[in-house]
């Protein structure tokens, strides 16, 4: 063993060799971590890392019963890689074809080209996103064609859809990363309450724009390395932050109300084929909203349909439109002299007159669509709809009172209502602006301008025992779990008129319905107090009071004793099939009347009187 | 091994630097070994992350169609393609009981179990056709 495993030339030769390899490789290394570091860095840093955006999940619009109203889908859009097509995938062709919902030929078209002009408005006009790949650019003014390595086949094909086309294992037909979209179950439905999410994930409108804020959630993201091929390298996942899901928003609407406050308007536009017509229903307790719809509409999964020139049919007329209220607005003035104790139901006022001295100057006295032989006590002005009568009433308050009144009802200010975007606060001039003839006029609705929400409201005063209530859309902000993160509840803006008041407004309301008492016996139901209004006021066409065109409202809230809910049936220009008058009384109330029947079963609302005929079955051994 | 000599020390020279090669060898081969199974492990996580993701996706789908068909239109439709007939009862059609319809119920049993009498009491029931008469 003493001379080892050979003669020392060779060993300190193999030993030199070894140690120069080692040398050489040291020298490598350091060359290329410590000297050309930087750029190398730099180039991988280019090629291999990237940051892969993950984006949240919106958080669901829910009805009050918890039923879908909007939610967030995963839409693939579908791709080929025209190069990379094997012919013997050629006969799952019309299979794909059918699937994506694609002509046959199209699809054929897509697939055999393989190359395109260079030419940015060919590529654009196409509608196709052509990645380069070879590097082969654009550059230079020599037209060339260039290799399509992504041209799109579909944008909107589902997963069930894919996982079909999955299946087919047609090489080079892919999807990239999918993104969310927005899906609207019920599409027409609640459409305006609702709003919608636009292609670049814009909330627009309704509560979609409102609550972005809690819906939206929050995009993760996470540092990694990919390879040649653009795969991610998971091993080399540096940082990572989740994506967290947006919040669920709960309204107070029901879809079951929704949708036959829907159908009433439906059959509205069609009996009466008015310009456009609004109902709100809400609980006469708390303020929150039932129900709101406006016609026309539009479907939210399909709001890019929505021609430019009809645009109004997305706008939320119930608060967006202002129209004179008519003779709703009669309730002010009443409830107003009632609350000064200037008058006490069962004073009479001649409702003849045609004129009358107010502070010093005669006043003439608005027409009547009715006329009236003897004088009306206050209850019969408000049943019986005098515009006489309700301009008495308006001028014994004056003018500061019965703006400070008219203010304190909600008129011509915002409901605060923020959960509609846009809305407009109305018009309603304050006094000291008002003409010689406006305390005559606006205690019956004119001049005045009024969203259908403000009118909705007013009554609400009367229905809630004199308070002007918040409406509120919003119930509940709720986590993925469905635990209740906030609870919104009622809001008391203020009290404008004691619940004495209210209660005998809401008595003389009651005798609207009363058959040989009332302006609409037709919204009368057996067993039931309907406290209601009639509106009806004439259009403004080119600058005067059209004979032709009226707005039609019918407004109440029942049982009258202890109010439930609270109903607005506005139409907008209907026509009588009769061909009369589109009075509220005709046009608005027999809606009021089939909506309100509906809530009595769905809302299990009890009756307050006998209710006449027996029931159609007998229990056994319960006699009536 | 005597270390004083020459080729005994080059030897070992040898020896050492034989073993530092395979330790080190050894030391790399395991490194490989181990980055490849972070990579394994890594890629099998984002598979596994990427089966979750589309079973979210996929129940979404079916969330949305379930909510679709329960959508008052489709219900509607139904209702009148499948002739179903249903409709919403009216006030004439119910019988409002005056307190809890439980405790009504429970005395109506009680009553029944305490009672000598066999057989419900009922009334009968009387279907008329025309001019006829049926018990």
């Amino acid at each position: 063993m003493a001379r080892g495993f050979g003669s020392n030339y060779r060993i300190v030769l193999l030993v030199a060799t070894i140690l120069a390899a080692f040398g050489g490789i040291g020298a490598r290394l350091v060359h290329l971590h410590v000297i050309d570091r930087e750029r190398l860095v730099t180039f991988v840093d280019k090629v291999r890392r990237q940051i892969v955006v993950e984006p949240a999940r919106r958080g669901d619009i829910l009805d009050g019963r918890g039923k879908f109203l909007a939610t967030s889908r995963s839409l693939i859009t579908l791709g080929v890689d025209p190069q990379m097509l094997r012919p013997e995938d050629e006969p799952k062709w019309p299979e794909l074809a059918r699937l994506i919902g694609l002509p046959l030929r199209e699809l054929e078209t897509i697939f055999r080209t393989k190359t395109r002009p260079v030419t940015p408005a060919a590529a654009s006009k196409a509608g196709e996103l052509v990645i380069d790949l070879d590097g082969e650019g654009t550059s230079g003014a020599t037209p060339a064609e260039r290799k399509i390595q992504w041209a799109k086949l579909s944008d909107a094909v589902d997963e069930s859809v894919y996982e079909q086309i999955v299946r087919l294992d047609i090489k080079g037909v892919y999807a990239p990363p999918r993104v969310y979209t927005r899906a609207y179950p019920n599409n027409e439905l609640a459409a305006h309450v609702v709003g919608y999410v636009n292609k670049e994930g814009m909330a627009v409108q309704g509560v979609e724009r409102w609550a972005d804020f809690y819906l939206r959630g929050q995009d993760g993201w996470r540092e990694s390395e990919k390879d040649g091929k653009r795969q991610e390298l998971a091993q080399f996942r540096a940082r990572e932050v989740a994506p967290s899901r947006g919040y669920d928003v709960m309204l107070s609407i029901d879809s079951v109300i929704q949708h036959r406050v829907e159908a009433e308007l439906s059959r509205i536009m069609t009996t009466f084929s008015p310009t456009k017509a609004t109902i709100i229903v809400s609980d006469a307790r708390t303020g929150f909203i039932l129900g709101l719809a406006n016609s026309p509409t539009f479907n939210l999964n399909a709001y890019g349909s929505v021609s430019g020139e009809d645009m109004n049919r997305m706008r939320n007329v119930a608060v967006a439109d202002v129209l004179e209220p008519g003779s709703t607005f009669k309730i002010v003035a009443a409830s107003g002299a009632l609350q000064e104790g200037l008058v006490q139901p069962g004073d009479t006022f001649d409702c003849t007159l045609e004129r009358i001295e107010y502070k010093g100057r005669s006043r003439d006295l608005p027409r009547e669509d009715h006329h009236f032989h003897h004088p009306l006590t206050v209850t019969e002005i408000i049943s019986r709809s005098s515009n006489k009568g309700a301009a008495q009433l308006g001028m014994l308050l004056q003018e500061k009172r019965l703006y400070e009144y008219a203010k304190a009802f909600g008129f011509g200010e915002y409901t605060g209502f923020s959960s509609l975007y846009p809305e407009s606060p109305g018009i309603f001039a304050h006094y000291s602006k008002w003409s010689g003839s406006d305390i005559t006029r606006i205690p019956m609705g004119h001049t005045v301008a009024a969203t259908p929400l403000q009118i909705h409201f007013a009554m609400g005063v009367i229905a809630s025992g004199g308070e002007l209530l918040r409406p509120q859309i919003v119930k509940e902000i709720r986590n993925e779990q469905g635990e209740a993160l906030y609870r919104f509840g009622k809001m008391v803006r203020r009290r404008v008129i004691s619940q004495a008041t209210a209660k005998t407004v809401a008595g003389m309301l009651s005798r609207v319905t009363i058959a040989g008492e009332g302006t609409a016996a037709e919204a009368a139901i057996p067993g039931y107090e309907i406290a209601a209004k009639t509106g009806t006021s004439q259009k403004i066409v080119d600058g005067k009071y059209s004979s032709q065109h009226h707005i039609a409202s019918f407004v109440g809230f029942f049982p009258a004793s202890r109010p439930e809910v609270v109903i607005s049936v506005i139409v907008d220009d209907g026509r009588s099939p009769a061909g009369g008058t589109g009075y509220g009384g005709v046009v608005a109330a027999p809606g009021f009347k089939r909506i309100a029947e509906h809530l009595i079963q769905y809302l299990d609302i009890k009756p307050t009187g006998p209710v006449p005929g027996r029931p159609l079955f007998a229990l056994e051994r319960i006699r009536p | 091994m005597n270390t004083s000599d020459n080729h005994a020390f080059v030897n070992q020279l040898l020896v050492y630097t034989l073993v530092m090669i395979c330790l080190s060898g050894s030391i790399g081969l395991g490194t490989v070994w181990m980055r490849h199974q972070i990579s394994v492990t890594a890629n099998s996580t984002r598979q596994m992350e990427s089966r979750i993701s589309q079973a979210e996706r996929s129940l979404a789908e079916t969330t949305i169609q379930v909510a679709a068909e329960e959508s008052l239109e489709v219900l509607t439709r139904r209702n009148s393609e499948w002739k179903l007939g249903l409709l919403p009862p009216v006030e004439s059609q119910v019988g409002r009981l005056a307190g809890s319809p439980e405790r009504r119920l429970a005395a109506l049993r009680n009553r029944e179990a305490f009672t000598d009498r066999s057989g419900a009491e009922t009334a009968p029931v009387v279907f008329a056709s025309g001019s006829r008469v049926r018990r």
